[in-house]
């Protein structure tokens, strides 16, 4: 029976469920067995540019078959990557990268500095959201001298240059391939090529991408798997019981309520990390629009941060999977992070005294003030936990659940909204994630900007200032005071510092959790 | 009927369809398009400026007018191009086409499943009213009828994919071996999700036949049937049968719809490539190209299915085609 399957499959190539890769080939003599790691994605990538695009489901994929011109540490420290050193000069205006030598592209052409300057002004600056917003006013021009040197120059000196430059930031592209394409629609954004760890092998929509180990990689030795699958799992419970029986080995996310049974099993490893190609260092964060009379009183968001039992939050509705925040930079974020700044405790009667003085007293059965939180499907738990908790001071809270594109739109687009909701990530700097969202200049129909309408001069003059000093520690000094007054106007309700779980099979160790290639450095116990 | 004229027919029957196939291009090109959401954001992701986004809405021509944009797509529809997909940055009839047969597929298996089971099933309720299996058969089915597809999908993969490892959890294919998957690993990864889509329709399949068997079964025909000395399982199954089977026929007709279309949520469950899940994701993208052609796809395979069976109901039965 099985042969005649076999026999049915040369005869049939062309059935799409199987074809494409359908294996007829004359037998072969035995080989070690190849190692595969197998990773879950929930969603379809569609394409693989990641200099055209930001999306979390592009860039899991493309974050193992590119490079960006440095990589980063654990501490979040820059680390040579396709460029091997740089220098700094006058002051942060000129960074000079140079690159490594005799690195290659998947399809054999050399890597040089044209894909560089290429990638920067034709991709980056043009199509990828963030780096655009943030480099096309500050960046002068980015020069070649020579094959394997590319020198940045800018207006002022610009700090966190060098971690926008990973490769989730900015993956660098071969200018052999996309030169005089649109980029939008370039063949080879179906057809990824890279200097990365593995190389692009079948995508099959819907179903799998298929990865293969480069082994041309710069970095000897790496990548230690022989292929990388991604798995498109839809459902997350779905994916959950399939790492339990085997078929998948990574799995980067995991539902709260499946947690304890995950982490009972012995064959799998459960960690802790808020870093990757998804985003760095989230937060999730309640937004209350300051434009509404309630909400731009101070003392109402102070009284509404603090009838909320957030640890309560934590432990019930994101099952712990974080901390509760103290302000607007994650703990994760460590050496941006000030723990010294204003606490809001939780005190249910002090928010109702808070309230009383603003004028929104009890009156009977009625509430005293009723606000509509808007809020995607997938934080429906957060809803009715904040529902149940402003209820014990009086503020009735109606829910409005809404599919996350339309909740986006009705709250940072449309600014319709009492309180809305975001996880903002606040990237490998703050620079990169946090300050689009206090930013006066930033409030506008922008998903994922200034949703609040918050403004503060010493805000705006304290991020200008970090984002221009170039000393690491007198850039933790200012990011504490503004951490400091940010938390004092309190215009957002900072709830959790995201710290999700992962899991992965036992037998495989060397996950780069905090980086977006998180799979470079693998490996399968017992294999090389 | 000669074949010429079940054709003419057929035909008939397809063309009266195209006025309600158009009908819900219209409504499903406005409807998608005034909901709130902008496609740009899941393109292009978070983080730019005002301008950017403008600018992305223009290359796409997300910023004219609706009307105008909806005049523009039927003139391209008109001349076979259904559009561009947003996020697979390829024409959408390719897109569907690689999509398509992984719902044909499912949902081919899950006909044929629940035809067998169904008709299996109803026969024996029918045949042995109220007995122990004829009370057991009817509260199965109606429990089974009851039971959202998405639930009955997570419980046989608890059963039969985690606590009894028969079946794999999810996908087309096993991915340990990379994509060189053959066609019994296919099938293999079938079973459960073409089961759970099943259910439901076997169980309204198998209430049927019995309902109408049990009617037929006690006409004069099969007791002269009988009569003339054919056994029971001869009188039933030669000539009350297939007088029953007319319903039944009408039931799998329209169930062919159900099927494609409740793929989806079976899909999300189990994993599979089809165009079901793929019609969810591109909603959720708002990728407004893909989300009308996926429509319009499954809006023609549901015609083409009422066009088949009423055509067999008027070879059966040829005063029907008044």
């Amino acid at each position: 029976m099985w042969r005649v399957l076999r026999r049915l499959e040369c005869v049939l190539p062309a059935l799409a469920l199987v074809g494409g890769a359908v294996g007829c080939k004359p037998a072969e003599p035995a080989r070690p067995a190849p190692t595969t790691l197998v990773v879950a994605q929930n969603n379809d990538p569609g394409s693989f540019n990641p200099a055209i695009t930001t999306s979390g489901n592009v860039h899991p994929v493309t974050d193992q078959i590119f490079n960006g011109l440095v990589g980063l540490d654990e501490t979040l420290s820059p680390i040579p990557e396709l460029a091997e050193r740089w220098d700094v000069a006058d002051g942060g205006r000129t960074y000079t990268f140079h690159l490594r030598q005799g690195v290659r592209w998947h399809d054999g052409q050399p890597f040089t500095s044209a894909d560089v300057t290429f990638t920067f002004e034709q991709a980056l600056l043009q199509f990828h959201s963030r780096t655009r917003a943030a480099l096309s006013n500050v960046l002068i021009g980015i020069d070649a001298p020579d094959a394997h040197t590319v020198v940045f120059r800018f207006r002022e000196p610009y700090a966190p240059l060098l971690q926008r430059l990973d490769v989730v930031e900015a993956s660098i592209l071969p200018r052999h391939l996309f030169a005089g394409t649109d980029l939008l629609s370039a063949p080879a954004n179906l057809q990824p090529v890279g200097t990365g760890p593995f190389r692009f092998v079948a995508y099959r929509k819907g179903e799998f991408v298929e990865l293969a180990r480069n082994p041309d990689y710069f970095r000897p030795g790496l990548p230690a798997i022989d292929r990388l699958m991604f798995r498109i799992t839809p459902s997350a419970t779905t994916a959950v019981m399939a790492l339990e029986r085997g078929e998948i080995d990574y799995l980067p996310g995991i539902p709260g309520s499946e947690l304890a049974r995950l982490q009972a099993d012995q064959s799998l490893t459960v960690v802790r990390a808020s870093g990757g190609s998804g985003g760095s260092f989230c937060q999730e964060v309640v937004i209350p629009n300051l434009s509404r009379p309630a909400l731009r009183d101070l003392r109402v968001r102070r009284a509404i941060y603090q009838a909320l039992d957030r640890q309560a939050i934590a432990d019930r509705v994101y099952f712990g999977q974080g901390t509760p925040s103290t302000g607007p930079i994650s703990r994760q974020l460590r050496w941006a992070y000030a723990p010294d700044v204003r606490a809001y405790p939780h005190d249910p009667a002090q928010a109702e005294r808070l309230l009383d003085e603003a004028g929104y007293r009890r009156t009977g059965a009625d509430p005293r003030l009723t606000l509509t939180f808007t809020h995607p499907t997938t934080s429906s738990r957060l809803g009715q936990a904040l529902r149940d908790q402003l209820k014990q001071v009086g503020i009735d809270l109606r829910l409005e659940a809404l599919d996350f594109n339309a909740s986006v739109e009705k709250t940072f687009v449309r600014k319709d909204f009492d309180l809305g909701f975001a996880s903002f990530c606040n990237g490998a700097d703050p620079e990169i994630g946090v300050r689009r969202v206090y930013a006066s200049n930033n409030i506008g129909p922008i998903p994922f900007s200034n949703g609040a309408g918050y403004r503060s001069d010493p805000a705006d003059g304290l991020f200008q200032q970090a984002a221009t000093t170039l000393d690491r520690a007198a850039r933790v000094q200012l990011y504490a005071s503004l951490q400091r007054v940010l938390v004092d106007d309190l215009p957002y309700f900072w709830m959790l510092d995201s710290d999700g779980a992962r899991a992965y099979r036992r037998r495989f160790s060397g996950f780069r959790l905090w980086s977006g290639a998180f799979a470079e450095t693998v490996a399968e116990a017992g294999t090389r | 009927m000669t074949p010429a004229r079940l054709g003419r027919f057929a035909l008939r029957r397809a063309a009266q369809a195209i006025p309600v196939v158009g009908g819900i291009v219209t409504l499903t090109f406005f409807l998608i398009h005034l909901a709130p959401g902008d496609p740009v954001y899941m393109m292009a992701g978070e983080g730019g400026d005002a301008g950017y986004y403008a600018e992305m809405r223009g290359r796409y021509g997300l910023d004219r007018p609706l009307a105008e944009q909806y005049v523009r797509y039927l003139g391209a529809v008109a001349q076979g191009d259904l559009g561009h997909s947003y996020a697979y940055q390829r024409p959408v009839l390719g897109v569907i086409v690689e999509r398509l047969p992984a719902t044909l597929l499912l949902s081919g298996a899950a006909l044929a499943i629940a035809v067998g089971a169904g008709l299996a099933f109803g026969l024996v309720a029918a045949l042995a009213p109220a007995s122990h299996a004829d009370v057991w058969l009817r509260v199965l089915t109606s429990a089974i009828f009851a039971a959202p597809v998405f639930w009955v999908g997570q419980l046989l993969l608890l059963v039969f994919a985690v606590l009894v490892p028969v079946f794999p959890v999810g996908g087309l294919t096993s991915l340990r071996e990379g994509s060189s998957a053959g066609l019994g690993d296919v099938v293999w990864h079938l079973v459960l999700p073409a089961a759970c889509l099943s259910f439901g329709f076997l169980a309204a399949l198998a209430r049927v036949l019995r309902g109408s068997l049990s009617v037929e079964i006690r006409r004069e025909y099969v007791r002269a049937a009988r009569a003339r000395g054919d056994s029971t399982a001869r009188a039933v199954l030669a000539h009350a049968f297939p007088n029953a089977l007319l319903p039944a026929l009408t039931l799998i007709g329209h169930q062919v719809g159900y099927l494609l279309t409740g793929a989806g949520l079976a899909e999300v469950v189990f994993g599979w490539p089809g165009i079901g899940r793929l019609l969810l994701d591109a909603s959720s993208q708002r990728d407004y190209p893909l989300v009308v052609a996926v429509l319009l796809t499954v809006s023609w395979l549901v015609v083409a299915a009422n066009v088949v069976t009423d055509t067999l109901y008027v070879a059966a039965d040829p005063r029907l085609e008044s």
